[in-house]
């Protein structure tokens, strides 16, 4: 597979190789050939964006409606847009505000909904669980561990009352559960970012490896 | 004169970065088999797709940058090898701009021509609209209203699939590969409000956060990171990048653990070397 690669193939690989040969080379030490690569990547992702916008948000779901699809009432959303840039005057940035009060209030409006119905009800809900679950001892066990669990740890975020007596004792276990939970969420990320670590190397072992192999 | 204990402590982490390197070619160079054990969850999502029926029609979506590949790319593969297994139609879409679109386009036409699958009748990719809270909404209503064409500008209209596949109500299971919040939309938004099935895998970084809804029942199965795409590579009985990309892991998990002793071994016996100095 390797032998028949084009010398755009080649050419992409290599390239690919010195962009992380050059991310990778901040471990050793700040350098020319970091500061590059990080510049390119700025750059490059700024102008997509900008190009992306343009593409998929100005001319898909403005202009072409507008003047192919005959959708005039389009024009006011696009007021609204262009009301936005007004933040770059000093005197007339005011009027921005009149942008931004629709996209609160529409975003709220619509995150209120899918917050509360799709996750605080549910989430409370499922901790409403049967402490005879059906499977004996272990349902059970588990239940107590749940309800337990958010019981102390939500005590420990009422900051209403000083933390003493059953209140202090409660909030301890809570800690607890927090710890716990830091534990699970750094031992994942661990595990995520040598996961990004193992993708670059096999990358460079295999693909470029390969493409090394092919040409000498 | 600094004692053994306190070089340890003191030890330029450059070393460390080579170590965690060694450890990662390591199994690359000499082939390491290490075992990969299944979870309740990610059995879960399996056996959730196996009993879809045949031919049913199903989303999969790419939501997640190119950073991400060595995590996701492996859950996206294995996915859609279960899927065109099971003859189903499938329909991708991305929320990422960045890298989402493209990879759908690559990953899918590769795998589809394993499987003999053809573009438009067997699958679509929808690629990406700006805004995807009212894109998750606009999907229940028609798919053809927010996305007029595919990724690479056929209009939907023209493409076979698409006659069948009008909105929410002719998709059986959503299955969301992500690294970042929009998982958390589907379940919110498309689960809780028009009752589709969501599954899904993760980067490892978001896994811990998801299993509440797992165990809420809103979501059906989860892999996490690249062991949960290792352990849907095992369920298929393929020999994928995550399977091969779990044997570092599991080589550098062993390189971390003995740093971890070593550092908490340096730091009790340095403490005492400086009691003993200090008299």
């Amino acid at each position: 597979m390797v032998e028949s690669m084009s010398f755009l193939d080649h050419f992409q690989i290599w390239l690919r190789a010195y962009l992380i040969l050059s991310l990778f080379s901040f471990l050793y030490k700040d350098n020319p050939f970091y500061k590059l690569s990080e510049h390119i990547f700025a750059g490059l992702s700024a102008g997509y964006y900008v190009g992306l916008i343009w593409q998929s948000v100005i001319l898909q779901q403005l202009i072409n409606p507008m003047f192919d699809g005959g959708q005039w009432w389009l024009v006011f959303p696009g007021i609204l847009g262009i009301l936005m840039f007004t933040r770059l005057s000093r005197n007339y940035s005011w009027i921005s505000r009149v942008s931004l009060a629709f996209v609160i209030g529409n975003t709220a409006g619509i995150y209120l909904v899918s917050e509360l119905h799709g996750k605080a009800i549910r989430q409370i809900w499922a901790t409403m669980i049967p402490l005879d679950g059906g499977s004996g001892a272990a349902s059970t066990i588990l239940a107590l561990i749940v309800i337990t669990g958010v019981i102390s740890t939500l005590v420990y975020f009422y900051f209403s009352k000083e933390h003493k007596g059953l209140m202090g004792a409660t909030a301890k276990i809570g800690i607890w559960f927090i710890m716990i939970s830091f534990g699970a969420h750094f031992g994942y990320t661990v595990m995520g970012r040598i996961s990004l670590l193992i993708g670059r190397i096999e990358f460079l072992y295999y693909d470029w490896g390969g493409s090394l192999l092919s040409i000498f | 004169m600094a004692s053994f204990w306190d070089n340890i402590q003191n030890i330029d982490r450059r070393w460390i970065y080579l170590l965690v390197a060694g450890a990662v070619l390591f199994p690359m160079i000499f082939v390491a088999n290490f075992p990969i054990e299944l979870t309740p969850e990610s059995l879960q999502l399996y056996n959730a797709i196996d009993a879809l029926p045949d031919s049913c029609a199903v989303m999969l979506t790419f939501d997640y940058y190119p950073s991400a590949l060595a995590e996701t790319e492996p859950m996206s593969v294995a996915a859609l090898r279960h899927m065109f297994r099971k003859n189903m139609k499938v329909v991708t879409i991305s929320n990422i701009p960045l890298g989402g679109p493209s990879i759908a386009e690559r990953v899918t036409r590769e795998i589809a021509k394993e499987y003999g699958k053809e573009y438009g009748v067997d699958y679509v990719n929808l690629g990406y609209k700006y805004g995807y809270v009212a894109v998750m909404h606009g999907l229940a209503g028609s798919i053809e209203r927010i996305f007029p064409a595919d990724n690479t500008g056929n209009l939907l209209r023209d493409l076979p699939l698409m006659q069948t596949v009008k909105n929410y109500d002719n998709i059986k299971f959503i299955y969301v590969v992500a690294d970042n919040a929009t998982l958390e939309y589907w379940i919110s938004i498309v689960n809780a409000q028009y009752g589709i099935p969501v599954g899904g895998g993760v980067t490892a970084v978001m896994a811990p956060k998801m299993y509440a809804f797992v165990e809420s029942g809103q979501m059906i199965g989860l892999l996490g990171g690249m062991k949960g795409a290792a352990e849907y590579e095992r369920l298929l009985g393929i020999l994928g990048t995550a399977t091969r990309g779990m044997n570092s892991q599991s080589m550098v998990h062993l390189v971390i653990i003995f740093l971890v002793i070593i550092g908490n071994v340096g730091f009790f016996f340095s403490r005492q070397d400086k009691g003993k100095r200090n008299g």
